[in-house]
């Protein structure tokens, strides 16, 4: 009996071993691409629905040049985060890569010298580069002088495409209440949705149940009624948010609840289920970022819409937008290949290839020659980077408790709990507050 | 008579709403498998507006669609290699290491035992950093045996503690029994406690096979090649930032689903059985 269980166990671990050698084996065995002389330059990224249009433009790009882009898909996000962070430890970053998360993130990355300082190279021949490309995309990847991260001033990133935040609109039903143009000022908007609601047609969509869409457009109206300095003076605490500005930010809320301007349940609502109902011709307008046009191409390609800027409320100050870099891209220092890989970035960022990007994926190119090439309703989108801001480039931010209650407060409008006066004194209390805690810190 | 009568309503009246309950939860458990199914056949425009669970019009299409543009033919392979091979090392490892921990006395055992346990606490996101380190420092990056030993690693704790409960409750009169008759150790651990361990292995089985199955977070930390991702690689093709391919998705949720759906009706039986065995042994 004992040399017949010796025999079983020792049958077991001799499978056992085998398997494990035949794995390893497999795994460890001669790396093909090791043997061959092809200069190659290795990119993470995270964007699986350009994961084809990445590895037709390696293709393109190893054919002009004979060398070798290897793009490495790590999603979701969350992941590939993770990915980059443990390779940044351990000296394995890729040639490049991408940062996601805050500035302070970037910035870390920066100081501890994982990121090319691109600067020069935009800068080369009177800046060739750099005048291809929106500012705004460069402004997300840039350090100025004096920033509060103590990074060295400079460009660190390319951005690959950009995006901002407008409002859409139906064009069949509003020529169904008789609507050709869009409307330009608030006043217009309230008398369309009239028309509207009386022929029994939603009038704005938007996944305002995610606060940070409530948010944006309440600071769109912010810059419009009382213009950058003071929205800014008003984070800085220098201006109540009990201020009668602020109130009338507030009480377009109110209007658009009174008046029946919003689709049903539009507080709680993500914006997965907005973009379903405007697409299926369920809403006239909608409040959404330019990403939409893939989204409503996949939903509806038969979607007759168009972007427009929302309806201003003041002519005293511009429209202003949310808008900036989309993805972007960083050179590792300490790769071998520094300036294949910078020449790769170039070449990317080329009308050409932005043209092809943007075609492909329907996203804003961040090249401003290639606008003419773009379908219509991306260049009525990329029309308006000029208008654009963004939190991240002003400077100063807002305390999260005060965003948390200037948003939720403005729901609380919309389903009436709240007048526009209550909610702006509530904001101002908690501002306050928390103004009082950073001064005891 | 009348309390005949009474006792049958009773039964009737609890049997009827013990099943109605267990209809409920079998609704609520088999719902989001036929949604799938049924979403899987409709077009990326019909599955926002078709709220039918299996649509008129069938795209029978998308599952070849899906293991075309997901690739899943090779993810396919390297998902069942990496199944069989950790759910294999777990079960091997596991089994004389919980062998060891219930049966021999040696110093240290508890400490080691509750250490074990510890790491069972530690979500695997929170050894992401250090064990790509260490994977690289041993060269075992980008390969195979790196992730398999991984989630060998993943599995064991779980498993150790399964086993050992199970062997603990095993009669020290049956391990004598065999001694006598001239069983070694490992003799003991093949003949007598693996075989009594069969509904604690069938579920060790079958919850590995699972895990090792849906993980990828932990294989896109180790892989570099795409040749070696397991089959939920496929699956991150159809997602991306702002647009997701449902209808695809949902084809290649199918697909992946269906082999675990078999592994676990293999091993049902076995569970099922092992209950009724659990009583004897305890």
């Amino acid at each position: 009996m004992e040399q017949r269980n010796s025999r079983f166990c020792l049958f077991f671990m001799l499978s056992l071993f085998i398997i494990f050698l035949s794995v390893f084996l497999v795994s460890c065995g001669p790396n093909a691409q090791n043997k061959e002389q092809v200069k190659s330059i290795k990119v993470w990224h995270w964007m699986s629905d350009r994961e084809n249009a990445f590895l037709e433009l390696a293709k393109r790009y190893e054919k002009e040049t004979g060398v070798r882009v290897n793009f490495e898909l790590y999603a979701p996000s969350d992941t590939y985060t993770q990915k980059v962070r443990a390779a940044a430890q351990t000296n394995t970053l890729p040639d490049i890569f991408g940062i996601l998360g805050e500035k302070r993130d970037f910035a870390s990355f920066v100081k501890s010298g994982y990121v090319y300082d691109l600067t020069e190279e935009i800068n080369k021949d009177q800046g060739s580069w750099k005048n291809k490309l929106f500012a705004k995309a460069l402004g997300v990847n840039e350090f100025e002088q004096g920033n509060s991260f103590e990074v060295k001033p400079g460009i660190y990133g390319i951005s690959i495409d950009v995006t901002n935040i407008q409002m859409l609109y139906n064009k069949d039903l509003l020529q169904a209440v008789g609507v050709d143009n869009p409307p330009k000022t608030w006043r217009e908007l309230v008398e369309v949705n009239k028309k509207l609601k009386a022929k029994g047609i939603q009038g704005l969509v938007s996944g305002w149940g995610e606060t940070w869409m409530i948010d944006c457009f309440a600071s769109n109206y912010a810059f419009n009624i009382m213009g950058k300095d003071k929205v800014l003076d008003t984070i800085r605490g220098k201006v109540s948010y009990a201020d009668p500005e602020w109130v009338e930010v507030f009480d377009l809320f109110r209007e658009m609840r009174d008046e029946g301007m919003l689709a049903s349940g539009v507080v709680t609502m993500v914006n997965k289920t907005a973009e379903q109902l405007f697409a299926n011709n369920r809403a006239a307008f909608a409040f959404n970022g330019s990403w939409c046009v893939n989204v409503y191409k996949g939903m509806n390609p038969d979607l007759n819409y168009g972007a427009m800027l929302p309806p201003k409320v003041s002519d005293r100050y511009p429209m202003t937008i949310w808008g900036g870099a989309g993805s972007s891209f960083m050179v590792n220092t300490k790769s071998k290949e520094t300036q294949l890989a910078v020449d790769f970035l170039k070449w990317m960022t080329d009308t050409p290839q932005q043209v092809f990007l943007s075609k492909e994926t329907q996203g804003l190119p961040s090249n401003k020659d290639s606008l003419r090439d773009i379908p219509m309703v991306l260049s009525q989108f990329a029309s308006a980077m000029d208008n654009t801001t963004h939190p991240n480039v002003w400077g100063v931010s807002e305390s999260p408790l005060v965003i948390e209650t200037f948003d939720k407060g403005i729901q609380s409008i919309i389903i009436g709990e709240k007048t526009p006066e209550q909610l702006a004194r509530e904001v101002q209390k908690v501002k306050e507050r928390e103004m009082a805690k950073k001064t005891v810190n | 008579m009348k309390e005949g009568m009474k006792y049958k309503i009773e039964r009737f009246l609890k049997d009827s709403v013990i099943h109605i309950l267990l209809i409920i939860v079998s609704i609520g458990c088999l719902f989001p498998l036929l949604w799938m199914v049924g979403s899987s056949l409709k077009t990326q425009q019909t599955i926002f507006s078709d709220m039918s669970i299996f649509p008129k019009n069938p795209m029978w299409g998308n599952f070849y669609l899906a293991w075309t543009k997901g690739g899943f033919g090779i993810y396919f392979l390297n998902s069942m290699l990496y199944t069989v091979t950790v759910v294999f090392g777990i079960v091997i490892i596991a089994s004389l290491a919980a062998f060891a921990f219930s049966r021999l006395k040696f110093p240290g055992k508890n400490i080691l035992f509750y250490m074990l346990l510890a790491a069972m606490m530690i979500p695997l996101p929170g050894s992401f950093v250090p064990l790509y380190v260490l994977m690289t420092r041993l060269h075992l990056i980008n390969t195979r045996i790196g992730y398999i030993l991984c989630m060998i690693n993943v599995g064991l704790s779980f498993s150790i503690y399964l086993l050992k409960t199970f062997f603990d409750k095993m009669p020290v009169e049956l391990e004598d029994a065999a001694r006598i008759d001239g069983c070694s150790r490992l003799g003991i651990w093949w003949n007598m406690a693996l075989p009594l361990a069969k509904p604690a292995i069938a579920v060790i089985v079958i919850f590995n096979s699972l895990n090792v199955w849906n993980e990828y977070i932990l294989a896109t930390l180790i892989f570099s090649s795409k040749n070696l991702m397991p089959l939920q690689r496929g699956l991150m093709i159809f997602q991306g930032i702002h647009i997701t391919e449902y209808s695809l998705l949902m084809a290649g949720m199918t697909i992946t689903t269906l082999p675990i759906i078999l592994v676990y009706l293999i091993m049902q039986k076995h569970i099922i059985k092992g209950i009724t065995t659990g009583v004897i042994v305890g």
